[in-house]
């Protein structure tokens, strides 16, 4: 090969290539697209102006002007904006004009992480040097010196801040932000669709707070949310602010054209349906753009991973552009190096980047030529953002997703369709999960005593406060609930945290350098971190050698086997209540409370490839009990099938179920549960529950019901669409293994969704 | 009618005992059940009512010949007198105040960091008032009185001139923050002029206490013992419990707690103005050489020399050659240098250690930059890293001093060269 090739070359190249070619799935070309530009508003400070020009910018895109007129007519909006669509204009501008037009006024930026409002701060900081106005903005977080804090509370125009510092440093403290949220005009949600989950019902919790506080101060902010693509960013919006929001989903930016490319690595062993392992495959793929000094990003699932295809690439490449042309990026660099691999990639003396999702949020590294994905992203969502950073305004651009043979990945790569034609996933949030509820009643009555009668985000908390006098937490007088406790509630409330208690995982494989490798909530902790269980993590395989149960510590070693464990967890699940049920004729389908009592009793060692059954051991473990909402399905009818054989069937269905989730709700695999049930204790009936792994539920399973029948559709069509005979690890899961595993599983889903039994 | 309403409305008939509180609208009283009035009443204190609620204050009235610890009451009318003859500018100078000006000020909170919901339920403050010390102390009986109890203490204290123990960064803060939050309904707070105990204490003591809390700095420095004191970190507790139980007991000893609190501000502010003053005959030398420090970080040059010419002649080793240079720094910044490089001299041949090398450095300098002697320059410099050397200095901020020297002695070598060469 001489001399480099341009990246049209490149693609001919893939395409001409057989060895290439034959993996390609799908090849999607998405055509680029003109910019619909409007005018710059006539109210518009001629300063902005005057500063928008000097960066070449002569109009507005269609959607930051509409942004510009909600915001300027005190409308809550929220704006759904691709990488590079310019949105931080979509709030800085009516921010910036309406502290032009009243120095008072005062704004709060909100962003999910400190990276990003440093970011923020530095881009927002340039328009307003190349403005010459007198704006103060500083970001306020756990790293800003105490000298200077007093001086933002007093004076910042805009006060740059995550979830957490609002939550645990500066609600606790409004009395020393008077001027702040007595002028507070503007309340900036930057990447809305993060706040999902637990931590989205945290989150809104925190902002009904904020709001509480706002509203004793005499002020009334605009909300501005801007988010990626999801499928309801105007209610994801509405229950995270309480309030009505506008919606502009029309962006006006321009893009150019685009190749998304579709590619599953071969297959090795066909039996398992085992494939290629497509970190090798990116390493081939990625050397290939690299060598030909062609900006190339790439994502990776792990931290680990991404240092194992930096090093593969870094020794591939290295005489062709050296070391430092290709970097890693992801938690854990510190802020400095960050910034300089951002820069070395915006002005382009960084070729390449292997990153962890880090880099999908908004931080600036303008647009490279080619994105490729190790493995699924995990939502519809997080892929288009990373795609899209991707993608000059003019030029080609090259997406490349290489599929990994998890479940989630195969299903993907064979539904091209879904991924370009389905709307991405719903985000969903309960802020009134009542163990989250709780934790933000006690630090909202730490910050203003509640009045009787007073409601919390719109809900009547009455009983909760009367709870927390109970407690001795707070006290009633002169018809006031009022904080009478030596404590301070915001400390011992974490906003991520997805479980209470957690379990750390201790790597003491080198004695002399033990590290924390993760961490597992202790429902899960029970089958996955028994003494001597075989613990993977990162595709390396650990034992556990000690599990510490009362002090939630497991260590373990890194070790070879050809073997995994596998435990069997009693699980007793009892309804508690049924909230909402509809019925078809062979089906019913129920959404309520449950308790769930699982007690871990033995593990088998069973061997790779041949399944064999080669030990046991008894597990020691106390029982756990898991209270949370649950969306469950029953046969009216049973099968006339020997019961083993229905429980095999039932368990490969429910794997599949646990797989196909993600897809319609937005969260991980990890976070509901399921279970079948052969003869479930409230019907007798074969039902398979999906729940809520964090306590109380945080709105999942309520998803769930309500796309029961498209989450069971498509789970049939991918297991029919699995290449594998009777069953595999990417369709019903390694614990099908009898002959009919796969064949059962399909029969069970037809009877869920038609009623046909054979 | 009830025994209580009879009583509320035949008050006036009554003996009390007491003066009657001015201004007190009485006649809203007997809207109001005050649990254990009596009680309260025989520990001296009486409600205030505002509106519909209420706070309680408490009032002690002490002689001024009272002796605490080292001191009676009058010492502190003579410092205050002595501020006035006295032309430093100190931050803790009484200059152009009266004794009964100032208000030894000090709270009990429901939480020991801060944070709003952290509330005050005590707010205790000494004056002098008619020839006798006066402790006043408003409590809050429950949560829902801070009106009443902000509205009683704003009225009664002059809050420009508050003198505290660590109320610069925790006491006044809080209040400001409760005030905050009914600040529609009570006086607006100013800025206020405050002196912070806390900090003199630093200078003064803290290399010879184990730390300097007050009820420490009370009792090895002022003399101070207290019986039956309850301590302030259980102060939370005892309030909580209070609320549910209201039994005075607990809250009756806080109470107590924060008097001898307020109290000893008055007798440390004494204390402290006594060795600022040069008034204390037993003052140590370490108590000179701490209070010559603070003089010099104040650029009271002529006081701060004078304290440490006195405390020279009767301190001995390391100690006396610490007073020494910090002596000859205050010369030198006076410009008499004569004075400074003399005693830079004595150091250097009968001192040793950190002392004498800063001592050879300083000698150095003078040699290289105005008598441009640099053999003479090199000689101290390398005397210098001579006995940097022989000393293990092992304090991590002396860690640049090695390198420094050496580059003085390369520069001054090159110096040499050059003048030689010419």
């Amino acid at each position: 090969m001489l001399g480099k090739r341009q990246l049209q070359e490149i693609i001919n190249w893939m395409k001409q290539t057989n060895e290439i070619n034959e993996n390609i799935i799908h090849w999607e070309t998405i055509e680029g697209k003109e910019a619909i530009n409007v005018p710059f508003p006539e109210e518009l400070h001629p300063k902005l102006q005057a500063a928008l020009e000097k960066r070449g910018i002569t109009s507005l895109y269609s959607h930051q002007r509409e942004a510009f007129d909600y915001g300027m007519k005190g409308m809550d909006f929220t704006a759904v904006t691709p990488t590079a669509s310019g949105k931080t204009l979509c709030y800085n501008l009516p921010v910036l004009q309406t502290i032009l037009e009243n120095v008072e006024a005062r704004a709060l930026y909100m962003f999910p992480t400190k990276a990003l409002s440093y970011d923020q701060k530095s881009e927002l900081n340039e328009l307003i040097d190349e403005a010459g106005i007198e704006i103060n903005s500083y970001t306020y977080d756990g790293d800003t010196p105490a000298h200077i804090r007093q001086k933002i509370r007093k004076a910042g125009h805009i006060v740059i801040t995550n979830p957490d510092m609002l939550h645990s440093g500066i609600l606790p403290h409004h009395t020393k932000w008077v001027s702040l949220f007595e002028n507070i005009k503007f309340i900036i949600v930057d990447e809305l669709h993060i706040y999902r989950g637990v931590f989205g019902s945290h989150t809104a919790n925190v902002i009904r707070r904020l709001k509480r506080i706002c509203r004793f101060y005499g002020s009334d902010p605009v909300f501005i949310c801007t988010s990626a693509t999801i499928a309801n960013p105007k209610e994801l919006a509405e229950a995270l602010t309480g309030k009505t929001m506008q919606l502009i989903d029309q962006n006006g930016a321009p893009s150019g054209r685009k190749h998304f490319v579709f590619y599953n690595p071969p297959i090795v062993n066909k039996q398992l349906n085992i494939r290629r392992s497509a970190t090798l495959e990116v390493r081939k793929l990625a050397g290939e753009f690299l060598k030909n000094k062609i900006q190339t990003i790439i994502f990776a699932k792990s931290r680990v991973r991404v240092e194992i295809i930096l090093t593969y690439l870094q020794e591939l490449i290295k005489d062709k552009i050296g070391p430092k042309g290709i970097r890693g990026y992801r938690g854990g660099y510190l802020p400095t190096e960050r910034r300089e691999i951002e820069k070395g990639l915006r002005n382009g003396d960084i070729y390449g980047v292997v990153s962890t999702n880090a880099l999908e949020l908004g931080v600036d590294i303008g647009q490279l030529q080619v994105c490729i994905m190790t493995g699924y992203p995990g939502t519809i969502a997080s892929a288009w953002q990373q795609a899209g950073r991707a993608g000059r305004r003019h030029g080609e651009a090259l997406i490349l997703y290489v599929a990994s043979s998890a479940p989630l990945d195969q299903y993907i790569i064979n539904h091209p369709e879904y991924f370009f034609k389905q709307s991405p996933e719903v985000a969903r949030i309960n802020p009134d999960n009542l163990i989250i509820l709780v934790d933000h009643v006690k630090c909202a009555a730490f910050e203003l005593p509640f009045k009787k009668g007073e409601t919390f985000g719109g809900i009547d908390v009455e009983d909760v406060l009367d709870y927390l006098l109970d407690q001795k937490i707070l006290v009633f007088s002169g018809n006031k609930y009022h904080w009478m406790s030596d404590s301070f509630p915001a400390h011992n409330i974490s906003l991520r945290s997805a479980s209470q208690e957690n379990v750390v995982i201790i790597d003491q494989t080198d004695i002399a350098h033990v590290q924390v490798i993760g961490e597992m909530d202790t429902f899960s902790a029970l089958t996955l971190l028994h003494d001597e269980a075989i613990y993977m993590h990162q595709g390396v395989q650990y034992q556990v050698e000690k599990l510490d149960w009362e002090e939630k510590k497991a260590f373990v070693r890194e070790v070879q086997t050809d073997y995994y464990t596998d435990a069997n967890l009693a699980v007793d699940l009892k309804v508690l209540e049924v909230d909402k049920e509809r019925e078809t004729d062979v089906a019913q389908i129920q959404y309520g409370d449950v308790a769930v009592q699982a007690m871990a009793t033995i593990f088998k060692k069973i061997k790779f490839e041949t399944h064999e059954n080669i030990g046991s051991g008894p597990i020691h473990l106390p029982e756990q009990i898991l209270h949370t909402t649950s969306a469950w399905i029953s046969l009216k009818d049973e099968p006339n099938w020997h019961k083993d054989r229905l429980e095999q069937g039932l368990i490969g269905m429910a794997h599949l179920l646990k797989n196909m989730v993600p897809m319609y709700v937005m969260c991980d695999p990890s976070d509901v549960y399921v279970t079948p049930q052969l003869k479930s204790s409230h019907n007798e009936k074969p039902t398979i529950f999906l729940y809520d792994r964090y306590p109380g539920g945080v709105g999942l399973s309520d998803q769930i019901y309500d796309k029961i029948t498209d989450i069971l559709l498509e789970a049939r069509k991918m297991i029919k669409n699995c290449p594998c005979e009777n069953g595999c690890p990417s369709c019903i899961g390694t614990d099908g293994t009898s002959q009919n595993g796969k064949i059962d599983a399909i029969t069970l889903l037809n009877a869920f969704l038609n009623g046909v039994l054979k | 009618m009830k025994l209580k309403n009879k009583l509320a409305v035949y008050q006036s008939y009554l003996p009390t005992g007491t003066k009657k509180q001015e201004s007190q609208p009485e006649a809203k009283q007997e809207l109001i059940d005050i649990p254990n009035l009596e009680k309260w009443h025989n520990f001296g204190v009486a409600p205030y009512i505002l509106d519909d609620q209420y706070c309680l204050i408490r009032e002690v009235r002490y002689p001024l010949e009272t002796q605490r610890g080292k001191y009676t009451f009058f010492d502190y009318l003579n410092v205050v007198n002595a501020w006035q003859n006295h032309s430093l500018l100190h931050p803790l100078s009484a200059k152009g105040y009266r004794p009964t000006d100032l208000f030894f000020f000090d709270t009990e909170t429901t939480g020991l960091g801060g944070g709003t919901g952290n509330t005050i339920f005590l707010l205790g403050y000494a004056f002098i008032d008619d020839d006798e010390v006066v402790v006043k102390q408003h409590l809050l009986p429950e949560p829902g009185g801070e009106i009443p109890l902000y509205h009683s203490f704003l009225k009664s204290v002059d809050y420009t001139t508050l003198v505290t123990y660590n109320g610069k960064a925790f006491d006044w803060p809080q209040v400001k923050t409760r005030h905050t939050l009914i600040r529609e309904h009570v006086p607006k707070l100013p800025a206020f002029g405050h002196f912070d105990l806390l900090h003199a204490s630093r200078r003064l003591w803290k290399d010879e206490l184990e730390s300097v809390k007050l009820t420490i700095v009370e009792k090895e420095v002022l003399g101070i013992e207290r019986e039956e004191d309850v301590p302030g970190y259980l102060a939370p507790i005892i309030y909580f419990d209070f609320l549910q139980s209201n039994q005075l007991d607990g809250i009756v000893k806080v109470m107590e707690h924060n008097e001898e609190d307020v109290l000893s501000l008055i007798i440390l502010y004494t204390h402290i103005s006594c060795q600022l003053l040069g008034l204390d005959v037993n003052q140590t030398n370490r108590e000179k050489l701490a209070v010559g420090k603070w003089y010099s970080a104040l650029n009271e040059r002529d006081a701060a020399i004078q304290v440490y010419e006195e405390a020279i002649t009767s301190l001995r080793g390391r100690e006396k050659w610490k007073g020494m240079y910090d002596l000859a720094i205050q010369y030198k910044k006076q410009k008499k240098r004569d004075m400074a490089e003399a005693i830079w001299q004595e150091i250097i041949e009968l001192g040793n250690g950190i002392e004498k090398i800063n001592a050879c450095i300083e000698l150095a300098k003078v040699h290289e930059h105005v008598n441009k002697d640099f053999e003479k320059a090199l000689q101290l410099s390398i005397l210098a890293l001579e006995e940097y050397e022989s000393t293990q200095l092992l304090d991590y901020k002396n860690n640049h001093l090695k390198e420094e020297l050496e580059k003085r002695i390369l520069r001054l070598e090159g110096k040499i060269r050059r003048e030689k060469s010419n």
